[in-house]
């Protein structure tokens, strides 16, 4: 996992909760990279994880939902950090559709050891957008947390309906995005 | 304090973090830097791809050139070699012919007119064979220049009316009467217009054959459309559409009975879209056929018709004919005004001397067969008169009077019935002595040499021959000829060179040299050939009379100049070959 990750999951966790809890997630050995990360590094993806279920543990906040509020968080540091991939992007549809063949497309130019998730959509009708999240890792509340940050950023109001398609695994899931307005109709 | 632990595990980890990130950065640079290196090396190795490719390919190329090279080498040796006999066993058959007719042995002439139709077809075989590969290597040249349509039209119709009479046939020629001139390939274009004629005559039975021709316009240009006409045998849509193929004939059946190799309309269509034009057909079994040619003028400057130019009738000399005036001046002024003398007659001796005086004739024909007209008198007269000693004197004897004229100081004796062709042949001897018609043939076959002596010698002209280039220099050395027949191919010193060096030396610019040759000229040469030449026989595809024709223009020619720039020494040299 792109060191990024952790650098904007750490800053995250100092500015929501704070230092101190931040500092009990690194102390310890279990940690390879023993929480020294930066952004340029790539680093084991369970590292993750076990950031995720210790700041679980120090807030009692579930693990999925705080996976998606830093896939919220995530999405807006993208915005600021990466503001290339968002010109002429001017809808959250018109954004996720492009993931795969463009997003992913230059990551892979400047990374090419990454290891990326892949995005299916399809168009069912208009306003309704399928996107089929499948990975080797278990990411699909981060995925969720990213959709929900892009939908946030273009200031639109839509519904999320979440489908897993690992078992509980997280690997892939099934996100039926729909936008309000032609719910209501 | 657990909060100052806190910051320093905090600082530590930012410390190690920026290392990590330092050595990535220097991991990454030298990865670039090592992708730069190979990347340079890529493109050295690419350079050197290329180059090798390059000289591969340059190599390929020499080698493609090379070997058409090689391939129009043959082709243009080959035609030479095979023109070289043929133009030969034509030409003596025609010499043959030629002497059957005034001499013994009417036997022979069918034979001889069979080597002479076998001899024309296998060269234009083999010309239709060079043409059509030349064709099929894009090495056609095109030769442009702007000429007379009406006077190509003459031209063709003097060529076909032969082939009119085999079938029972008959030729009309209808055109405008404002054709003008063309810009384009003449050669070409009479080609075409020959094919199209020759197969409507093949075709045709005891029928109507149509030439017309008439100017149009082509889009922005101009251009001149042709059309050939019959009421022959036509063809079924099914023998239409496989026109133009080269070796299609209309079936087998029509080798049999009409010959032919069915190269002639594939040639035609290569040469007229070679022009920018198109040759079209139509056609129905049984009724008849037309076909339609459009050939573009390339002169862009050209309008419909301008004017033709008027050709000055070319005075070729006086003549002062003195005669008793009872057969009257007609049968002798005849042949003379025909080959372009202006005769002057006079019934007394009197008129004779007077006229003499005023109009200093080229040559005077003086009657003495009469003996009451007093010719001696006046030929006495004529040689004491310091004015007029020097005008040639052609007497008109009976056969023992003869001597008693040259001592008296004519120049020729003709005796009655007259035979024109002798008159003219004296006239023409009598009349500039000092250049009388010599010919000079330089050509490394023997028996071209001979051919051409033999045609040369029956019109009166004396032939010096060379073997070859060097030779032929020599000749111009000890004298300069009225006219030079030259051959282009021949060992050591070759034609062209022979004539850059005619053309550069002041005193034999002016002849006029008449290239004979079998070689197969590029556009180039003949460009080349036409700037320093007065005319280029080429491929075989003249006839004797045109040599000949054209050879008397050029010493008539000659002999026009030097009578402008000669004025005297008139009466001397008579030593005729
Ligand atoms: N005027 C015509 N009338 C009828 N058939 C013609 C005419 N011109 C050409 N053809 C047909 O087209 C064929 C090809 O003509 P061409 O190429 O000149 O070859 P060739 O004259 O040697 O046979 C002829 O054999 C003949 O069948
Ligand atoms: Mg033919």
């Amino acid at each position: 996992m792109k060191g990024i990750v952790f650098t904007e999951f750490l800053e995250m966790v100092e500015r929501e909760f704070s230092p101190e809890i931040a500092d009990r997630l690194l102390v310890g050995t279990e940690l390879a990279s023993c929480g020294i990360y930066t952004s340029v590094g790539t680093y084991d993806h369970a590292e993750m994880i076990v950031l995720v279920s210790r700041l679980s543990r120090e807030t009692g906040i579930d693990s999925h939902d705080l996976m998606m509020a830093f896939g919220e968080y995530l999405f807006r540091r993208f915005k600021i950090l990466y503001p290339k991939y968002f010109e002429r992007m001017n809808s959250s549809f018109a954004f996720l559709t492009r993931i795969e063949d463009y997003i992913h497309v230059e990551v892979h130019k400047l990374y090419p050891e990454a290891e990326l998730p892949t995005f299916t959509y399809d168009v069912p009708q208009p306003g309704r957008l399928v996107l089929t999240y499948q990975s080797t890792r278990p990411f699909a509340s981060l995925a969720e947390g990213l959709i929900r940050g892009c939908l946030a950023h273009f200031g639109e109001d839509a519904d999320i309906q979440v489908e897993d398609l690992s078992d509980g695994a997280g690997t892939a899931a099934r996100f039926v995005i729909t936008q309000r307005d032609t719910l209501r109709e | 304090m657990s909060n100052i632990q806190q910051l320093e595990r905090r600082l530590e980890r930012e410390r190690q973090a920026r290392k990590a990130a330092e050595a990535i950065a220097e991991e990454k640079t030298r990865a670039i830097y090592e992708a730069n290196v190979s990347l340079q090396q890529l493109n050295n190795r690419l350079e050197e791809l290329v180059e090798q490719r390059t000289a591969e390919l340059a190599a390929a190329r020499d080698e493609a050139v090379r070997a058409s090279k090689a391939k129009s080498d043959f082709l243009a040796s080959m035609s030479h070699e095979l023109r070289t006999p043929l133009n030969a066993i034509i030409g003596y058959s025609e010499i043959l012919l030629d002497e059957s007719e005034d001499q013994v042995q009417p036997q022979v002439r069918p034979d001889l007119e069979k080597i002479r139709g076998a001899g024309r077809h296998l060269l234009g075989l083999i010309n239709d064979i060079l043409d059509l590969s030349k064709i099929e290597a894009g090495k056609m040249d095109l030769f442009l220049e702007t000429f007379d349509v009406a006077a190509l039209l003459d031209d063709v119709q003097a060529t076909v009316r032969p082939l009119m009479a085999e079938n029972g046939n008959t030729f009309a020629l209808h055109r405008e009467t404002q054709l003008g001139m063309l810009r384009s390939d003449q050669t070409k274009v009479r080609q075409i217009l020959l094919n199209l004629v020759s197969n409507a005559a093949k075709f045709t039975k005891d029928g109507q054959i149509t030439l017309a021709a008439r100017r149009t316009r082509l889009g922005a240009g101009y251009g001149v459309e042709f059309e050939v006409s019959d009421r022959g045998i036509g063809m079924t849509p099914e023998q239409l559409s496989r026109l133009f193929q080269p070796f299609s004939q209309a079936d087998a059946s029509t080798t049999r009975k009409y010959g032919g190799t069915g190269l002639g309309l594939a040639i035609t269509r290569h040469f007229c879209r070679i022009l920018g034009g198109d040759v079209t057909v139509a056609s129905e079994f049984g009724e008849g056929s037309t076909f339609n040619v459009i050939v573009p003028d390339n002169d862009s400057n050209a309008a419909i018709a301008a004017p033709q130019p008027v050709w000055e009738q070319r005075v070729v000399g006086t003549v002062l004919v003195v005669e008793d005036g009872r057969e009257g001046a007609k049968s002798l002024a005849e042949p003379l005004t025909q080959e372009g003398y202006r005769v002057i007659a006079a019934a007394a001796g009197a008129d004779g001397l007077r006229l003499a005086r005023e109009q200093k004739p080229d040559a005077i024909i003086l009657d003495v067969v009469n003996p009451e007209f007093d010719g001696w008198t006046i030929l006495r007269l004529l040689k004491t008169d310091a004015e007029l000693c020097d005008i040639p004197v052609i007497l008109v004897t009976v056969l023992g009077d003869r001597d008693m004229g040259f001592a008296l100081g004519a120049a020729e004796h003709l005796t009655k019935p007259i035979n024109p062709k002798e008159l003219l042949r004296l006239l023409a001897r009598v009349q500039r002595p000092e250049i009388t018609p010599d010919v000079l043939i330089v050509d490394d076959d023997q028996s071209t040499r001979g051919m051409l002596r033999r045609m040369l010698v029956k019109e009166g002209w004396r032939v010096r021959e060379a073997a070859n280039g060097a030779e032929g220099l020599e000749q111009l050395a000890r004298a300069v000829p009225a006219v030079m027949l030259l051959d282009l191919i021949m060992p050591e010193v070759d034609g062209f060179e022979v004539l850059r060096a005619v053309r550069q030396t002041a005193a034999w610019r002016d002849i006029p040299v008449v290239i004979v040759t079998s070689k197969d000229l590029s556009r180039d040469e003949l460009e080349w050939l036409r700037g320093h030449a007065m005319d280029v026989f080429q491929k075989g595809a003249y006839s004797r009379a045109e040599l000949i024709a054209a050879v008397r223009a050029m010493v008539d020619a000659a002999r026009l100049a030097s009578s402008r720039t000669v004025p005297t020494d008139r009466g001397e040299g008579k030593d005729v070959a």
